[in-house]
């Protein structure tokens, strides 16, 4: 097991490196000065020129990426042209908000996701499974800025439930995007976990269980959904990717200060170290989180343990 | 299985009455509160370092003077940190009294040496405001470095100093309004490291100071307790960065804003709801500047005096006003936009013929559908301007002119227009202060301000003589002036299609009793100037 | 258990076996199909559907109207037919549904093909490559790649090409690495066939259902992907229509005009579920083991 993970972990490191060169190959073939956007109409030449050297944009490209690449392993990932600040620092304020929804929205998914999948398996093929399951196929048909948009529009324009905008409210702020971003997801996890559930269900050991005069909720908590589990957190660990992706969407519609928000104003405001930083830290998040999750379910799979 | 679904509907309707908090009305807000939403968030506090949003420097800063907004609309230049001032006969000396017992917020004292440090500061710190300090004598050896200090510049005692320019100019004054001449403290920017990004190192005398600056989320202003004028009615201020207009437009309905700036809301929606819905709760300033219609005279076919007339013929501009901005923009004749000094009323706009036009363009020996170029659209503009594109382009085809919209992106579309080679292009000027200098030097000043607008006005006559109208010393005869090259570059050389200016309309919630649109062309205002219930 | 291999496509999977078995296993999978026709058809005859063009301006006096006979989904907030822009919108979505879908299934299963086929080196290279662009959340992937290449809807089948194809690489290769070992590859190798026809006669056709599945359910994840693209601005020029970035410009009006915005999230709703419904289908049919990966 041992070995695996440090395979594993080897992998990933050769993966980061990947990731960060191909984010700073993609982010120097750009149209235009980009320092002359950003300092807008009024520019003066010297100002441009400082600029210029200050960025490191008048250097050779080799020069550029080994200043990028020691600034990644040193945490130093630049300044925002448009904020006047430490990419990382601007990362660090936004991130645990992105975080917050992250979770909330992962609560979500999961907590209607298993019980949907619980639901429509103990029922199988019954209408209620066919229900949920249509209902789950939407769920990952609808454009999470549908989802964002309805609740909006309902719950807090005309309700007033909620607030409008989540940035000052508290974590009231976060139950509708958490549901707008959640929503995809809850409708892939009910579908895994009803299947996933249906196999166990068949295995001998579950109707030794029932045998045993246990009822059927009971079978399906104690054993069962142990067992079907498992598939359910490589899922997160996809899912992570498929968050992060949709939280730029919710952080917009919402007004939530995270790291999806802040990557769209560095591409509004053509901030090249800002999405650089931003685009790059939410790639380390999601690779990690994967190599977490493998690391995981190699400790939880008693299979996989005995194989290695 | 009831019971889970019975926990899960618990579970929503707890949620549910819990999120029951917010009224409409705004009763349980802070008193004091101001709520506004920005559309981005500001780079630096620091005038000297930006040109862009100036909410900050405006309310945590003061200026020599201020514009004040008379109750009638026209507006007055009002000393604010100087008290008076003289000018000498030759118009090139100005001297100065200071306002006395005024203090910075951490308490050091105002003296004349903070204003020299200030016109220094903005030469030598590299920024990008320096226009107003360049006028002043030594500018230029200063900002090279061939000289240590600003030789126009002499400060007589604590509270009183002089000025002297290098050409006579009457526009200075009111160029000492403008946001960039925020002053600021000696003492506090030498101890101080992060003048303009940290809270508390961006010390001024204005009636706020910023004690709260998240980034890309929200900043806070709270009252001065040191300020010398009088106290405000509004005590706080939260700027939140919503960059979403329609969560903007949500979040105003529902009173969760107390001002809400129209700008950034499409005219559609301004129309249909807040001109019917929210008649009584708005307030307009104008817009002071003007969307102008830029034709190159490098262009193989605007290079004739006779197609640039036909284009300034075969523009609708009533059409655009009703149908884009819902009538909220004014018509503009000239270059000097309505509301500023030198404004010439009886200017006619070149009358809408798009026969006329045409016939025009035959005479000049055009065939039909010869003359072409292309009309570049900056695709980051907003949706009005895109539809004014739209119109534009459908209003000249329909003269016979055939142009073709060529859409970039921004940082292309500044590269192509810095270069002086796009044909044509509709963009948008705003008054940094009130004198004609504003737009006329910067358009027309020489050739290569009228070559990066890729305008290539070709009558070097005119432009020396613009350049030249700021010295004049005499204000009637500068207008007289101003007025006359006005006329010749828009009617005799029709260098210049002046469309329209916008009005600047902002919506008050429940919470605000009155406030007054700074006169400006920039959306930025002073908290002081709004009242609360 | 394992799978029962055949050598040739037709057998069993010929377009009218998979049609007769998904209409007698699945209905609503052949209703989506239907569905998906009627959609391709409307963006191809949008001309002949609609008397406007997708930036005509059709008001004289108001630019944002209600529906009305003339404009049944009323018009925008540019004085343009919501009706028509929705037509034309059908064919820029399907396109971004469809295009890169097929360049990112010739790249991914050429490439999956090669390294799971020739292994070592190539195998390597090809699969850490595609472990780097999986790594990436898919939709700030695109984000930059748009942010780079600029707008424009080939700009935009690039970026979505770019993002797709290393899942395709990944299935084929797991593919390939099962045919690889049976006995007719066996055979084939052993006779002195060449690697490249191997896998163009042997291996590729096998793996054709699961592309056809992988196909019908990365279509609609593009469309997702080209509406989120738009929802954000990004995307497609102006003033071409897309159904993000209807719902984008839209959306300011959800409370007067709610059509402008709905009306497109609809179009992206019943479009993305009927592939997706007709995909899960074809998986039954075609596929049986893909359904759980």
């Amino acid at each position: 097991m041992v070995t695996n993970i440090v395979k594993r972990i080897l992998q990933t490191v050769l993966i980061l490196i990947g990731v960060a060169l191909l984010i700073f190959l993609m982010l120097r073939i750009i149209p235009g000065n980009a320092i002359l956007t950003m300092m807008g109409d009024k520019t003066n030449p010297e100002a441009v020129e400082r600029m210029t050297a200050e960025l490191g944009l008048d250097k050779p490209f080799y020069v550029q990426f080994w200043m990028y690449i020691k600034g990644v392993f040193t945490g130093d990932l630049g300044t925002s042209y448009s904020l006047n600040r430490s990419v990382s620092e601007l990362i660090s304020t936004s991130f645990p908000n992105t975080v917050k929804l992250a979770i909330a929205a992962a609560l979500v998914a999961w907590i209607v996701g298993i019980i949907c999948g619980i639901i429509a398996a103990v029922k199988k093929n019954g209408i209620i499974d066919h229900l949920f399951m249509g209902v789950s196929l939407l769920g990952v048909s609808v454009p999470v800025f549908m989802v964002a948009m309805v609740l909006q529009y309902l719950l807090a324009y005309k309700l007033q439930w909620f607030p409008i905008s989540s940035g000052n409210a508290g974590w009231v702020g976060y139950i509708l995007p958490a549901i707008a971003l959640g929503w995809n997801s809850a409708g892939s996890i009910a579908r895994l976990t009803r299947s996933t559930l249906l196999e166990v269900l068949q295995e001998d050991y579950i109707d030794t269980a029932r045998a045993k005069g246990y009822r059927q909720l009971y079978v399906i908590i104690r054993h069962a959904l142990r067992n079907a589990v498992l598939p359910v957190i490589t899922m997160m660990a996809v899912q992570l990717s498929s968050l992060l992706s949709g939280a730029v969407i919710c952080e917009t519609v919402f007004s939530i200060n995270g790291i999806g928000r802040l990557a769209v104003a560095a591409i509004e405001a053509r901030d090249i170290p800002l999405l650089q930083g931003t685009v790059l830290f939410s790639t380390v998040i999601v690779i990690l989180g994967n190599l977490l999750a493998d690391c995981l379910y190699s400790v939880l799979d008693p299979r996989i343990r005995k194989e290695v | 299985m009831k019971k889970i679904i019975a926990l899960i509907l618990a579970v929503v309707m707890v949620l549910g009455l819990a999120a029951c908090g917010g009224k409409k009305d705004g009763s349980d807000v802070e008193a004091g509160l101001l709520r506004v939403a920005a559309s981005y968030d500001i780079s630096t506090m620091d005038v000297a370092q930006t040109t862009d949003n100036y909410m900050i420097p405006m309310n945590i800063f003061d200026r020599l003077f201020e514009v004040e907004v008379q109750a009638d609309g026209s507006t007055e230049i009002v000393g604010s940190l100087a008290l008076d001032y003289d000018t000498s006969s030759d118009g090139l000396t100005y001297t100065f009294v200071l306002r006395e017992g005024v203090v910075f917020s951490n308490g050091s004292a105002l003296t004349a040496s903070d204003v020299q440090y200030t016109f220094e500061r903005l030469l030598t710190a590299g920024g990008v405001n320096d226009d107003v300090p360049l006028e002043v004598a030594g500018a230029e050896a200063l900002k090279n470095g061939e000289a240590d200090t600003l030789a126009g510049f002499t400060v007589i005692d604590d509270h009183n100093f002089s000025i002297t320019l290098a050409a006579p100019n009457a526009g200075f004054i009111a160029e000492l309004t403008g946001p960039a001449m925020s002053i600021v403290d000696k003492e506090t920017m030498a101890e101080v490291d992060n003048f303009g990004l940290e809270c508390e190192d961006t010390i001024g005398t204005g009636p706020y100071v910023v004690t709260e600056w998240v980034v890309n989320d929200h900043y806070t202003l709270e009252y001065n307790t040191k300020y010398w004028g009088e106290e405000p009615s509004v005590k706080k201020v939260i700027v939140s960065i919503i960059p979403d207009p329609s969560t903007q437009n949500l979040m105003y309905q529902n009173g969760e804003l107390d001002i809400l700036d129209l700008e950034s809301i499409d005219s559609a929606i301004v129309a249909n709801t807040y001109k019917t819905k929210y008649a009584d709760k708005l307030v307009s300033g104008s817009r002071v500047g003007m969307t102008y219609f830029a034709l190159n005279a490098n262009n193989e076919y605007l290079s004739d005096v006779n197609v640039r007339k036909a284009v300034q013929m075969a523009i609708d501009v009533d059409y655009i006003i009703t149908s884009v901005y819902a009538g909220d923009a004014v018509a503009q004749a000239g270059i000097i936009p309505d509301g500023v000094w030198g404004d010439n009323a009886d200017l006619a706009r070149p009358t809408y013929d798009p026969e006329g036009a045409k016939a025009l363009l035959t005479e000049a020996g055009y065939a039909e559908g010869e003359v072409q170029f292309e009309l570049v659209l900056d695709t980051s503009s907003s949706s009005n301007t895109q539809l004014v594109y739209q119109i534009v382009e459908q209003q000249l085809k329909a003269a016979g002119i055939n142009v073709t919209i060529r859409s970039l992106d921004e940082s292309s579309w500044l590269d192509l227009r810095k270069s002086g080679e796009m044909d044509s292009f509709i963009a948008n000027w705003t008054m940094d202060y009130n004198d004609p200098a504003n737009i006329m030097f910067t358009f027309f000043g020489n050739a290569e301000k009228t070559g990066i607008r890729s305008l290539n006005y070709a009558n070097e006559e005119v432009m020396a003589r613009v350049a030249a109208a700021s010295g004049i010393t005499d204000d009637a005869e500068r207008m007289a002036e101003y007025q006359e090259l006005e006329k010749i570059i828009v009617v005799d050389d029709a260098a210049w299609v002046p469309l329209f200016g916008n009005v600047h309309l902002f919506a008050l919630g429940e919470r605000v009793a009155s406030f007054v649109p700074y006169w400006a062309g920039y959306s930025n205002f002073y908290a002081k100037d709004v009242t609360l219930k | 258990m394992e799978k029962k291999i055949k050598n040739t496509v037709e057998d069993g999977h010929g377009f009218r076996s998979v049609c007769y078995r998904l209409w007698k296993e699945n209905k609503v999978a052949v209703f989506c199909a239907l569905l998906i026709v009627i959609f391709a058809l409307a963006a191809i005859c949008a001309p002949l559907l609609t008397p406007y063009g997708y930036d005509e301006i059709v008001t004289d006096t108001y630019r944002l109207s209600q529906p009305s006979l003339a404009h049944p989904l009323g018009t925008d907030e540019v004085g343009r037919d919501v009706f028509t822009r929705l037509l034309y919108g059908a064919r820029i979505s399907l396109m971004v549904g469809i295009v890169p879908t097929i360049i990112s299934m010739i790249v991914g299963a050429l490439l999956g093909i090669i390294a799971g086929f020739v292994g070592g080196k190539a195998d390597a290279v090809i699969m850490r490559l595609a472990d780097i662009m999986l790594a990436f959340p898919s939709m700030l992937l695109a984000m930059v790649i748009m942010y780079t290449l600029g707008d424009g809807i080939i700009n935009i089948f690039l970026a979505l090409a770019l993002v797709n194809w290393a899942s395709v690489a990944r299935i084929v290769r797991a593919e390939t690495l099962k045919l690889k070992e049976t006995e007719y590859v066996e055979a084939a190798r052993s006779i002195g066939v060449s690697k490249w026809k191997i896998m163009m006669r042997h291996i590729l056709p096998n793996c054709i259902p699961s592309l056809i599945v992988l196909f019908t359910l990365n279509i609609p994840s593009a469309i997702l992907s080209e509406s989120a693209l738009g929802f954000l601005g990004l995307g497609i020029e102006k003033p071409m229509a897309s159904w993000g970035l209807m719902v984008n410009t839209g959306r300011q009006y959800l409370y007067t005009n709610p059509w402008l915005s709905l009306a497109p999230s609809a179009a992206i709703m019943l479009v993305v579920l009927a592939f997706n419904f007709l995909g899960d289908g074809l998986r039954d049919v075609l596929d049986p083991h893909l359904k759980n990966q």
